[in-house]
């Protein structure tokens, strides 16, 4: 029991983590939702690129906050970040929750970071053995079924799209 | 002992090709020098050698890749975490299940780079840094990034990109080596180059909008919430432009809001029936666990 209740609190952490408020315009004029559905009641509108706060992210709808009016929008017709993303001011480190100070004090780049940078990858050297480490972590198609039963996925059919939204030609 | 087993392979497929073209029967320096000359020099070879690569089989695509990996692995090493190692390949795995190349021997990793990126190679080797799973925020999303890299993988990107240029470089520093006398071995050395140039280059903005709309379609045949990709593009699309930890996935991509923009035109309601799905929250976050609380400099 004080395992779940530890996991259960944990979950929230995360949670909490993940739904801290951020940042955000919309991009069009959009209807604001009571509830994260198409068919939900409207409770206002929001023109476009007005600045909002987004509390909450539930799969393909934001829940956003502008002055007096709350509720949900696509989550496409918003974007995160400042209009012009040159000027977005949120730094790696201080989406992650961590060296928000460092961030303040101007400096860029952590020291004793590992980086993947084109200086790193210019420098490399063919490593078999690492590769061989990787293969060793492959699984076979059963284990990824039942890993997929496990976590309540069921497969789907849905064809390829094209830029403008159509199903591919020649697609399942 | 031969610590590049794989390079005597690769360095067989490069060689066969070569002699398929039918103007090499054996491959010593001089020969090959020769060759060079009587092929217009190293750009002739190049042509001849693109028509010879105009159809590079599975079996080939393969062993290509795992030469690429070799390189992206030689940059950084995979992250110490079995279990979390695992954890990626299961989502990878059932993700690149769903695609029409079930059948390749599908490889995820995830490298100790704290930078945020995600890479594909040929044949169906995907590499994603810890960086970048610091920043998503449920399954869905590895679902999405693992599928975008799949995508490349599907729709052959990289291995088409390089047929397009880079074997230049290939042939270039094989053609050398093979006049300073250095032979076969050299050849495959050289297939370091072109990964390098091309992985620090990036592909054509065209092939990563498409690599956006295969991953999101696998990740919903998959059974996930379709909008996990666009859910970790939001994310990425809200920090400082030159911030270092991204600065190579800048380099390489279009940014996040154009790539938002891209997919919102191609998702459009298609995905709707489907945003039910699961985003599997605590499965992911127990298993990034460790490197959540783990301390970044």
């Amino acid at each position: 029991m004080i395992r779940w209740r530890w996991w259960g609190l944990a979950t929230m952490l995360c949670a909490s983590m993940a739904f801290a408020d951020e940042k955000g315009f919309t991009l069009r004029a959009v209807e604001v939702k009571a509830k994260p559905f198409l068919d939900a009641a409207a409770v206002g509108k929001v023109p476009e690129k007005t600045a909002i706060t987004v509390t909450e992210r539930q799969g393909g709808w934001a829940k956003i906050k502008v002055g007096a009016t709350a509720g949900w929008v696509r989550l496409l017709a918003v974007r995160l970040g400042n209009p012009d993303p040159a000027k977005n001011d949120s730094a790696f480190l201080a989406t992650l929750g961590v060296g928000k100070q460092r961030s303040a004090a101007g400096s860029t780049a952590a020291t004793g970071v590992r980086g993947f940078s084109e200086e790193d990858l210019t420098a490399a050297k063919p490593d078999p053995e690492q590769l061989a480490r990787m293969d060793g972590f492959a699984v076979t198609g059963a284990t990824a079924a039942g890993f997929a039963a496990a976590g309540k996925l069921s497969a789907q059919t849905i064809p390829y799209v094209t830029g403008d939204g159509k199903a591919e030609k020649g697609g399942k | 002992m031969d610590r590049h087993p794989n390079r005597k392979r690769i360095a067989g497929w490069v060689l066969a090709a070569t002699a398929s073209i039918g103007l090499l029967a054996a491959c010593n320096p001089k020969q090959i020098d020769a060759f060079v000359k009587s092929s217009g020099g190293v750009d002739g070879l190049t042509s001849n050698l693109k028509g010879a690569f105009g159809s590079v089989d599975q079996p080939k695509e393969i062993e290509m890749g795992r030469g690429v990996a070799e390189t992206l692995l030689g940059a950084r090493p995979l992250h110490d975490d079995p279990a979390l190692q695992r954890y990626v390949n299961e989502v990878g795995a059932w993700v690149a299940s769903r695609s029409e190349r079930a059948d390749l021997p599908w490889r995820f990793g995830v490298n100790d780079s704290d930078h945020v990126n995600a890479f594909a190679a040929p044949g169906g080797i995907i590499i994603v840094t810890r960086g970048m799973l610091r920043l998503l925020e449920n399954e869905a999303e590895l679902a999405g990034v693992l599928g975008h890299e799949v995508g490349h993988v599907v729709r052959k990107h990289h291995l088409n990109a390089m047929k397009k240029g880079a074997w230049t470089n290939l042939l270039g520093a094989g053609a050398s080596a093979a006049t300073a006398g250095k032979g076969g071995g050299a050849l495959v050395d050289a297939l370091v180059g072109p990964t390098k140039e091309l992985y620090s280059r990036g592909l054509d903005k065209d092939d990563e909008y498409e690599a956006d709309r295969v991953g999101v379609v696998l990740a919903t045949r998959a059974g996930y919430d379709p909008y996990g990709l666009a859910g970790a593009l939001q994310t990425l699309g809200k920090i400082k432009g030159d911030d270092p930890y991204l600065a190579l996935l800048t380099k390489t991509h279009p940014n996040p809001g154009q790539r938002l923009d891209r997919l919102g035109e191609a998702m459009g309601e298609n995905f709707t029936r489907f945003e039910a799905q699961p985003r599997n929250e605590a499965r992911f976050a127990a298993a990034v666990k460790a490197l959540r609380t783990a301390k970044l400099d």
